[in-house]
């Protein structure tokens, strides 16, 4: 089951089929892609595949009020520049995808314009990556499917988040770049309340320890996949709070929060669904359900309380939720 | 998830059973599957056991049918030790079918001589390094093969209030009802044993229900996670085994009776909890006697009425075998109830 990429230009079609392979020689264009930041995982861990074999896997939140957008601006000769410069893994990916296009005799320039914080765990570094390989995509007039993206961004740059899937939601291994469960749908309406410690410094993904969890971990995940997929498919927020909650409980074994304790205690008094955190950053998250009621003016108190409490970068956003983007 | 083609796999996967608008029972043919292929799948895994090694454990009942469909299935040779007052005949062929060889240990007291079953088990460790011992009773990973069955109710119906089942081992209520409890905090545990078994600080003596209860602790027993305890005697859950059968058309064992008698009136008495029962295994081992008139005519006080609710008790005591009592144990440890009493 793929999906077709959907955060580029509308595809190109001719005699009514979308033209999916770029490989017949004409001039690339100027191509623009964008791809939205997230706000840590709803649940991370390690997760058995068919075959009985273990994968690091996570369910990203999505946090699309900021996002990295893309230009390529195409050049007859090999290699890529990027302004700002020395975007590495930015680059890899535009050769990559030029790569699975056929055009890796074709080169370029990367204007990369991003707002998203970096090192806390917004999922920068991805949010470029899938930017340019969509901008480069739409440079050949060509449309990739979601598991494309995602698996052409964990090759650029060895770790990636499912920010290529959008809303949908997923447990993808971001090691290998490939869905372990697609849940079926969509994410439950959830508002969030997001912000990080103060004083907490960010936190390069890769050189991180990777967290070496326990059988009983191991097999607390399996729980908690399950019950997110019946989340989904239910589309309960309470149920992805509880799952979010745990998976951060066991994140805090790791990766420890100074203030989580706090936040878990804000959570409860407020009565939210949960709390999520960045298994590889600072930040935190509270879980509404954006069908309760009062949902939004309970989500500006806690965002009051944590501002005075004195959390930084404060943010309400929402996911699959009608109404305003508040912020 | 469910690799395909893999039959033990699949088997050892229950199918459920809404009994009442807020009760659904996870119904077994064979639920010892579960530990037994986690347990060989962790052996192979850490290199425990080798390919073609031979694996040796101490079982009279289904986890020894289990492991021996296994080792049959991987190449394995199994040798379980029992005793000669547990042996039937039925599943002893069964289980020779298999490959596997039955050891009964000679058992004047008819208690199940499980020190004598130890012995000859070590004895046999200490002769061949490389064997390999699953220890049902005591391993932790008994427990933790019950995350694949907390996997599946989530799945299933998501928020779960309640969890009844039966306590042999303590595997599968104390390891699903761990793994329920880490994401809902606030469920209840309910453990369905029988009478005179020691689990629950009952003097041991004979017991007619089989495969429920023990007159040994094993250490997968929690007795802190508990909230409440029940004993239910032989002709209640026979009772109950044949309404399951006769009023859902779901056929089996009289563990599985005495669980569903539980879960029933805990789901009567509290609506709005969404709860579960674990039913161990199905009714074919026990046609010619649960399910046999002729069998149960020959027993006193049968036939029995189904008994609506168990009988409040404060001192732990043995009941007849027509009895069924509850006790709240309020996830105290074995020691903190036995000093109360």
């Amino acid at each position: 089951m793929s999906k077709v990429d959907t955060g580029q230009a509308k595809p190109v079609i001719r005699n009514s089929i979308p033209v999916t392979e770029g490989r017949e020689h004409r001039p690339l264009s100027v191509g623009t892609g964008r791809a939205s930041a997230h706000h840590g995982e709803l649940l991370q861990g390690v997760f058995e595949d068919g075959e009985g074999r273990l994968h690091r896997g996570l369910i990203t939140l999505p946090l699309s009020s900021q996002e990295s957008t893309v230009t390529f601006w195409p050049r007859e000769e090999r290699g890529i520049r990027t302004r700002p410069e020395n975007r590495t893994k930015a680059a890899r990916a535009a050769e990559l995808t030029l790569g699975h296009l056929g055009l890796s005799a074709k080169g370029g320039e990367l204007t990369i314009e991003s707002a998203i914080l970096i090192g806390h765990g917004y999922g920068s570094s991805t949010a470029d990556v899938t930017a340019t390989i969509r901008a480069v995509a739409a440079s050949a007039g060509t449309i990739l499917c979601q598991s494309t993206v995602g698996r052409l961004a964990v090759a650029a740059e060895g770790a990636s988040d499912a920010i290529a899937y959008q809303d949908q939601a997923i447990l993808f291994a971001h090691r290998e770049g490939r869905p372990i469960e697609h849940f079926g749908g969509e994410f439950p309406p959830l508002v969030v309340v997001g912000f990080r410690g103060a004083d907490d410094q960010p936190v390069d993904t890769l050189a991180m320890r990777r967290a070496r969890y326990d059988s009983e971990e191991i097999e607390t995940f399996r729980t908690l996949r399950g019950l997110a997929c019946h989340s989904v498919r239910l589309q309960d927020p309470k149920l992805l709070g509880r799952v979010a909650t745990v998976s951060a409980c066991i994140s805090q074994r790791h990766l420890p929060k100074a203030d989580f304790d706090t936040v878990l205690a804000l959570s409860q008094w407020f009565g939210a669904c949960g709390v999520q955190v960045a298994h590889s950053g600072t930040l935190i998250g509270i879980l509404l359900d954006a069908n309760a009621p009062k949902a939004i003016s309970r989500a500006g108190e806690i965002a009051k309380t944590a501002m005075d409490a004195g959390f930084a970068d404060v943010q309400v956003f929402s996911l699959n939720a009608e109404g305003a983007l508040l912020q | 998830m469910m690799q395909n083609g893999d039959y033990l796999r699949a088997f050892e996967t229950p199918r459920f059973a809404r009994l009442a608008p807020n009760l659904n029972a996870a119904c077994f043919s064979l639920m010892k599957l579960m530990p037994a292929r986690f347990m060989v799948d962790r052996a192979e895994a850490t290199g425990r056991l080798a390919p073609g090694g031979h694996i040796v454990e101490t079982t009279s009942g289904t986890f020894g049918l289990a492991i021996a469909m296994l080792a049959a299935a991987r190449g394995y040779d199994l040798t379980l030790v029992t005793a000669s007052s547990l042996i039937d005949a039925k599943l002893t062929r069964r289980l020779q079918q298999l490959g596997a060889k039955v050891v009964a240990i000679a058992d004047p007291k008819g208690d199940g001589n499980q020190p004598g079953r130890l012995e000859h088990l070590h004895q046999m460790l200490s002769q061949q390094a490389d064997i390999y011992w699953p220890r049902q009773y005591d391993s932790p990973e008994n427990r933790l093969a019950y995350a694949r069955l907390a996997d599946l109710i989530v799945r299933s119906f998501g928020r779960i209030d309640c969890l009844v089942g039966c306590v042999g081992t303590g595997g599968s209520l104390c390891g699903t009802g761990g793994f329920l409890r880490e994401l809902f905090p606030e469920l209840r545990i309910v453990a369905v044993d029988t009478h005179r078994s020691i689990l629950f600080g009952q003097p041991v003596g004979r017991r007619m229900l089989r495969g429920l209860g023990n007159s040994v602790l094993p250490e997968n027993v929690r007795h802190d996670m508990i909230d409440e305890v029940h004993w239910v005697g032989a002709l209640p859950a026979y009772a109950k085994s044949h309404e399951l059968f006769r009023t859902q058309g779901v056929f089996m064992g009289p563990t599985s009776g005495a669980a569903a008698l539980v879960a029933d009136w805990f789901a009567r008495k509290n609506p709005d909890a969404a709860t579960i029962a674990i039913m161990p295994d199905d009714g074919h081992r026990h046609a010619d006697t649960v399910y046999n008139e002729d069998w149960l005519a020959t027993l006193e006080d049968w036939p029995l009425g189904l008994p609506l609710e168990p009988t409040q008790i404060h001192q732990i005591r043995p009941a007849p075998e027509t009895a069924w009592t509850r006790f709240s144990w309020n996830r105290r440890t074995l020691q903190a109830v036995l000093r109360d009493q």
